[in-house]
């Protein structure tokens, strides 16, 4: 199947179906006109040159897709960008701030302070610079030493003052309901944090003294195991003249201990006489 | 028998009118759903029988479909997902392409095609409901047609009459129109789902077949839109594309979801003629050559393209 040499001319090669006659009957078409294709349609008179198409909502279709569909107006559209000024000066989200975060933070005792300045460090950038960010920040810098100080800041805070001079009292309550909550969130997570912390900490607390006083007992097992098989074998251990108590052996968990106690019922009354004896004894 | 790999997704495969084994293909990247297009002119090598690519185009939106000119040797024409129409020249390096970018479309092109007739104009369907008109002479459309309730999805120029086309959409109709008529002349309640693909019956100016995703091929006489002539029921899932043959007056040419070509005599007792299942994705395009009796071309999601002779294994390697 060689290529054909390009041909000189604009026409291609024949149709196949240009030498053969329609099979059936006469068609329902008008004659075809002669002339170019823009001739032919502007003298029917139907041309619209150019006219581009909307993107057209579509009216009753049998499969329609939802994606041409308006949508419907998204929370955040209502109202965003007026209120915007008139957040610092609400009064009911900042009450609820105040006991809210406060509140509750005070149980966390000594961190409380690097909580605080989390929060303020948030609330301020989102707040920019309003009358109520730079009050917060100036109390956030206070709340570093004391969990406590908080519940003073939120007192002032959480009065409604009709005398604020911060703006028109009045903004959407979604938005302060959703950023509350955003905050009680905030708070709860550190929280859980900071239990998880906590539990931690006593755990590994408890795993370590566990682990320590496994080391502990595992020596004295150590120890009698030594002892018990030495003497199998007859050997003195000098350890055994020694009056003191090896280390890590307890009194009165072992013979030792008891022949120590009877030890001054003997008659040499010497130390070393009571210790030979036994060991003679037993071997 | 040949195969190209191309990068993108398969959509869109046409014989040169001019050129034995000279094919553009049309692909798109990530299935046409986002990214890239290329357009690729391939040709059979004639020592070898190997399928090697001339050129290739890269246009920054997916390319649903493509269609060699009538009058020009080198002119071909491209539907672009950005709504775009762009005219390629394949004789001039990519640097220089395309030629021409008609914008009207306000969403998707998904269908081209070139009057064989006249040769001097296509026509472009979108997914904005439209069918435009354009000519070689003008920057902008002819014509505008305005029917269609949903996307249409494939048109096709009359073989034997200069001035009537078909389209196919997805509002469960097909119409064919005359394009000096203000009006649609005929509308087709072809199918109870959504029509994907027509063509015209080259030796009866009549007859026309419609491809539906209700996976059945119906072939229509449009005197006789009543009822279809016959109704091709073989494939597994919707057919995508549907050609008759450019020399045998009753064969048909379908691609479908079922990953297979399928060869028809519509007028047959047993209609279906070959199967063929060398594709590994769904086929998108599928071409028969007007130059070679036969000779068939394939193009799906599996990136490949095949070309082969009717009647023997696609994936046979020459």
């Amino acid at each position: 199947m060689g290529s054909n040499s390009p041909r000189p001319g604009d026409a291609p090669p024949p149709k196949p179906w240009e030498r053969a006659t329609t099979s059936s009957g006469p068609a329902p078409f008008k004659p075809p006109s002669s002339g170019s294709t823009s001739d032919v349609v502007e003298a029917s008179g139907a041309a619209k040159p150019g006219e581009t198409v909307p993107n057209t909502e579509r009216s009753v279709l049998p499969n329609r897709n939802t994606i041409g569909r308006p949508l419907p107006p998204r929370p955040w559209q209502q109202n965003y960008g007026t209120s915007y000024g008139g957040y610092g000066s609400n009064t009911n989200y900042n009450s609820g701030y105040g006991s809210g975060m406060y509140g509750s933070y005070g149980g966390f005792g000594g961190s409380s302070g690097l909580y605080n300045n989390n929060m303020y460090s948030g609330y301020g950038g989102l707040y920019g610079n309003s009358g109520m960010y730079q009050g917060s920040m100036y109390n956030g810098g206070f709340g570093g030493p004391m969990g406590g100080y908080g519940m003073g800041m939120g007192g002032p805070y959480g009065n409604p003052d009709p005398n604020n001079p911060y703006g028109p009292p009045s903004s959407p309550p979604g938005f302060w309901i959703s950023f509350i909550r955003v905050m009680q969130g905030v708070v709860n997570f550190f929280g859980r944090i900071s239990v998880l912390i906590d539990q931690n900490t006593q755990a590994f607390h408890m795993f370590m003294s566990a682990l320590l006083q496994l080391f502990d007992r595992s020596g004295v097992l150590y120890g009698e195991l030594a002892r018990f098989v030495l003497r199998l074998l007859g050997i003195k251990t000098r350890t055994r003249k020694d009056p003191q108590l090896g280390p890590g052996t307890l009194p009165g968990l072992d013979g030792n201990g008891q022949q120590y106690i009877e030890g001054p019922k003997a008659t040499t009354g010497s130390w070393d006489n009571v210790w030979g004896d036994d060991v003679r004894g037993a071997s | 028998m040949p195969v190209f790999k191309t990068p993108f997704n398969g959509y869109a495969v046409r014989f040169s009118p001019f050129y034995e084994g000279r094919l553009l293909v049309a692909t798109s990247q990530n299935f046409g759903i986002l990214g890239n297009g290329r357009l690729h002119v391939l040709e059979i090598d004639p020592a070898s029988g190997a399928l090697a690519e001339l050129r290739s185009f890269e246009t920054a939106d997916g390319i649903y479909d493509c269609a060699w000119s009538e009058s020009h040797d080198s002119l071909a024409v491209a539907a672009v997902a950005d709504g775009s129409v762009k005219l390629w020249d394949a004789s001039l390096p990519p640097a220089a392409n395309p030629v021409r970018s008609l914008h009207e479309h306000s969403r998707e092109v998904h269908s081209v095609d070139w009057n064989p007739v006249r040769r001097d104009s296509f026509l472009s369907a979108s997914w904005d409901d439209s069918v435009k008109l354009w000519t070689l002479d003008r920057q902008s459309s002819v014509r505008t047609f305005r029917e269609h309730s949903y996307c249409v999805y494939a048109v096709a120029w009359s073989p034997r009459h200069a001035d009537v086309f078909a389209s196919a959409s997805g509002d469960r109709t097909a119409r064919v129109w005359d394009v000096r008529d203000p009006r649609s002349t005929l509308v087709l309640p072809a199918h109870d789902h959504e029509i994907l693909s027509c063509d015209w019956n080259k030796y009866d100016e009549c007859s026309l077949a419609t491809a539906s995703v209700d996976k059945s091929v119906r072939v229509w006489d449009v005197r006789a839109p009543r009822a279809p002539i016959a109704n091709l029921a073989g494939h597994g899932y919707a057919v995508r594309k549907v050609k008759f043959s450019p020399h045998r007056e009753n064969i048909l040419l379908s691609c479908s979801y079922d990953m297979t070509v399928c060869m028809w005599d519509y007028r047959a007792e047993d209609a279906l003629i070959a199967r063929y299942d060398h594709h590994t994705e769904f086929v998108v395009g599928v071409d028969m050559s007007v130059l070679v009796e036969g000779l068939l071309a394939s193009t799906g999601w599996d990136e490949l393209v095949y070309v082969w002779q009717h009647g023997t294994d696609p994936r046979a390697m020459p």
